[in-house]
């Protein structure tokens, strides 16, 4: 009996589900979605997140991407890490390095209509100072005043001489001044100048770029469409809009690419990943050279790896040869402990290789030879970048044929952050991997070694060298950059004979990209072994590329 | 009953202000340096001071408290570190579309759940029941997020049937913002092709998500319905001869629905927690991946915020989930 009147239930539920189902299905019209319409130059791509567009506030490689587009700089960059004529026409600096004049191109508009002066450029570099984040560091305690001699000349005074100063010049992204004092709130952080436009500047740009902001959307993406009236015009292809897409997830970048939906992938793809983008039709995994370096920082301030000889022991038994050929194929293998892509980079230092009979007479001239069990090695890897993983145990694989213990342990970044504020909390050693703020060798040696960065997680081996930061000092201080260059070699010697550092990999970025339909001037340039900007963000200046949407596969 | 809803507002007021202490307490536990995280290892030192006196990180423990919980009763949640906007205001943009997001996954998880349970149940131990035995172990068992890959791969990277991600399609016309769901305000503002194109964006999601609660409820209500089917009351009931659908209606299902109710509530929770990896994979610009985010920069205001707020869902869910099982179940009413 309940039975039929269950199985009468159950017709109704049935019914009820073909009913929803039906009402979905039509209410979303549930056809195959027609294929991608190639109705405009759209370059699409995708980021570690949403870009920070305030240069003010962002400064990694989403941010910088979305910057260099819809803002421009003073100068812009060489392949070679030289700069060339952006909206400064020329420049002139000082006998003693301190006072740098720029004369700027005239007629640049803003987006919003106006001419840009040299008002704007001193305007810019206040605001960053003042603001503090973003690209504010590579100025913050080195420019003392900023201020606008005429209409297009600008004139930077800076507190003691600093010769890569036209290389740094390359993160001032010049903002109207007008649009920032129009959209101040007040009352906010920065006194008279209220939160100095930040909250409107979220959302929206004041440059005189390539690209002006179409729409924002938090979480999602960033979407910019060609400035009509750049002063610098475009290719006939260059993409009319760019869409940063703040996603990383392999299957869904797989997907994108796939429907056509994509034209240029992130950067942080697993090589699984990448495979599975490349046998894509039409797609192709570019390999583009670059600034990183990655490093296993050993902490020389803690037993056993304050000991030189501890460490030039584990210098050669890592196996260098299966790091860059099996672990991260393609990876240029590391000559010293700067980037061979930039400017200043020594080729004739002495390069360790793996070799455990020479590990093991360093390890026995160590004075913790013969005890070593009492000496466990701790290595820490960043749980967030699991590939760092295979890394830290060939390491411990070849370490144990030594007789050094390795405890290889899994830090999340949060915790590997807090640690490094000591040379005690510190692990003995660090696998993580930096890049340059701008393309010279010093810039790289004097981030990673100069003691004013102890603490942080760029300083895990805690050199603090007095005579090795009086040295870069000195070559940072050095105007001319032939001289100044030259003045790098010597240190990067002594950064080997000290060895506070292993490294064990230079960067390498990879990206798929739809090469049918896409001209990417940096994998054109990578792919014919010619050199590559390697300043982050700089591959990707959609000005440059090239976007033929008539190829698009069906 | 609204003595009943009083006694369980009062206790959920104790409930939230003992969570806060933790919620507080909890996200400073984390390790690492908030400030250093969010300027970067080059940020002058003096620039890190600065901006932990503006957070107030630089005083004690019990007067940073004072500084959030007065903020938060005024519904200000200071600024995020990761934005470097107000919390609020993020909270604003994110929240709708996780809500969005999970009222449609529970929609489908309550309306399909129950579903699939009265079916189970109407044709118990026939191969329509073990179907839906299958289905629901597999949904119990399986992840959100893998069915969130599983989705996109058949029904975007094979089929391309639907959108894979986002709210709303390019060159959609955005409905205004009311409510900050997009299928409602494109609904309240008229606007069917946005209301189209929104719902055709929020299936993959809202379904990957709601599989596990789903399936959960499909379980429980056969179980229930199966249980209660061959009860002596409802013989009594035949025998005294009360019609069919009343008895089906009001002997039979109601009594079934209690722990499917119970089930449901907690299920809608579970959405919400569960919503990250669904976001970001459908890159869903949600509550919860900003959570998360906020989480691994360790961005002390987004923490206590999105925490403080995915307790006070918990706490409402509940409280409504024991208001209906005391309208289905008198006893409780009357306890």
């Amino acid at each position: 009996m309940s039975r039929s009147w269950s199985a009468r239930m159950g017709k109704i539920a049935l019914t009820s589900t073909a009913f929803v189902l039906i009402l979905t299905l039509v209410s979303t019209g549930c056809t195959p979605a027609p294929p991608p319409k190639p109705v405009e130059r759209m370059l699409r791509v995708t980021a570690a997140n949403v870009p920070k567009i305030d240069p003010a506030i962002g400064s990694d490689g989403a941010a910088a991407m979305g910057q260099l587009n819809l803002y421009d700089t003073l100068v812009f960059p060489n392949p070679d890490g030289s700069v060339r004529q952006h909206l400064a026409t020329k420049w002139d600096v000082s006998a003693d390095g301190l006072v740098w004049e720029f004369t700027l191109r005239q007629g640049v508009k803003f987006h919003n209509g106006k001419e840009l002066t040299a008002e704007d450029v001193a305007f810019s570099m206040d605001r960053l100072l003042k603001v503090g984040r973003g690209w504010a560091y590579l100025f913050k305690g080195r420019v003392n005043k900023s201020e606008a001699v005429s209409k297009y000349v600008v004139r930077f005074t800076l507190t003691k001489p600093f010769g890569p100063f036209l290389s740094t010049l390359v993160r001032l992204y010049v903002m109207s001044k007008d649009d920032v004092m129009a959209h101040l709130v007040k009352p906010g952080a920065y006194d008279d100048f209220g939160d100095y436009g930040t909250a409107w500047l979220q959302a929206n740009d004041g440059g005189s770029g390539p690209y002006k902001v179409k729409e924002v959307k938090q979480g999602e993406y960033v979407l910019v469409e060609q400035f009509k009236d750049y002063w610098n015009g475009f290719k006939s292809n260059s993409p009319t809009s760019l869409k940063i897409i703040g996603t990383t997830e392999p299957v869904t970048v797989r997907t994108l690419m796939s429907r056509r939906e994509l034209e240029i992938s992130d950067s942080y793809q697993s090589i699984e990943a990448l495979k599975a983008l490349g046998e894509i039709p039409g797609a192709t995994v570019a390999l583009l050279p670059a600034a990183t370096m990655n490093d296993l920082m050993l902490n020389t301030k803690k037993p056993p790896t304050d000991c030189l000889y501890f460490r030039k022991a584990l210098a050669y038994a890592v196996d260098y040869a299966t790091l860059v050929q099996q672990i991260s194929p393609g990876t240029p293998a590391p000559i010293g402990l700067v980037s061979s892509a930039i400017a200043g980079h020594n080729p004739n230092v002495e390069q360790p290789t793996y070799d455990l009979a020479k590990a093991m007479e360093y390890l026995k001239k160590s004075k913790y030879y013969g005890k070593l069990d009492k000496y466990p090695v701790e290595l820490a890897w960043v749980a967030e970048v699991p590939d760092r993983e295979k890394i830290a145990l060939l390491v411990q694989a070849s370490c144990t044929q030594l007789g050094i213990t390795i405890n290889v342990v899994r830090v999340p970044w949060v915790s590997l952050v807090d640690k490094c504020a000591r040379p005690d909390t510190t692990p003995h050693g660090n696998i993580v991997s930096m890049s340059p703020d701008y393309p010279e060798a010093g810039a790289h040696m004097y981030a990673r070694w100069h003691s004013s960065g102890a603490g942080t997680w760029l300083q895990m081996d805690w050199l603090q060298d007095k005579e090795f930061d009086a040295a870069i000092e000195d070559a940072l201080s050095t105007i001319d950059w032939g001289q100044r260059l030259e003045k790098y070699k010597p240190l990067q010697v002594r950064l080997m004979e000290i060895q506070p550092a292993i490294t064990l990999m230079q960067g390498l970025t990879r990206m798929a990209y739809q090469s049918n339909y896409v001209v990417w001037p940096a994998a054109e340039a990578a792919k014919n072994k010619q050199p590559v900007t390697v300043l982050m963000g700089y591959s990707m200046y959609a000005r440059d590329i090239e976007v033929y949407p008539e190829k698009m596969p069906k | 009953m609204l003595s009943y809803l009083g006694k369980r507002l009062v206790g959920a007021v104790f409930v939230l202000a003992g969570l806060s202490v933790v919620i507080f307490l909890i996200a400073r536990v984390v390790p690492g340096d908030p400030v250093r995280m969010a300027l970067g290892p080059q940020a002058p030192q003096a620039v890190v001071e600065d901006l932990r006196k503006q957070l107030h990180l630089d005083k004690p423990l019990h007067v940073q408290y004072y500084y959030w919980v007065s903020g938060a009763v005024r519904g200000d949640f200071g600024i995020s570190l990761m934005t470097n906007r107000p919390v609020t205001a993020d909270l604003k943009e994110y929240l709708p579309a996780t809500l969005e997001l999970v009222l449609f996954a529970s929609i489908l998880h309550g309306l399909f759940g129950l579903i699939l349970g009265i079916v189970a149940a109407a044709y118990s131990d026939s191969w329509l029941d073990n179907f839906v035995r299958v289905f629901a172990y597999i949904g119990v068992t399986t992840p959100g997020f893998v069915f969130a890959v599983l989705f996109m791969l058949i029904f975007g990277y094979w089929w391309h049937l639907l959108p894979v991600i986002g709210r709303i399609g390019y060159g959609v016309t955005v409905p205004p913002t009311i409510t900050g769901m997009m299928t409602v305000d494109s609904l309240l503002t008229g606007n069917l092709p946005a209301f189209a194109d929104a719902l055709k964006h929020l299936i993959l999601p809202s379904v990957a998500l709601s599989m596990g609660a789903m399936s959960q409820e499909a379980r429980i209500t056969r179980s229930s319905m199966v249980e209660n089917l061959n009860k002596d009351y409802i013989y009594m009931s035949v025998a005294q001869g009360i019609p069919r659908r009343i008895i089906m209606r009001k002997y039979l299902l109601k009594p079934s629905l209690i722990p499917t109710v119970t089930v449901f509530g907690l299920g809608c929770a579970s959405t919400m927690a569960g919503a990250f990896l669904v976001e970001l994979i459908f890159n869903w610009p949600g509550f919860a991946r900003y959570g998360i985010t906020g989480m691994l920069m360790k961005d002390l205001n987004v923490i206590s915020a999105t925490v403080l707020v995915v307790a006070l869902c918990f706490v409402v869910v509940n409280i409504i989930v024991d208001l209906v099982v005391a309208y289905l179940d008198p006893r409780i009413r009357l306890q």
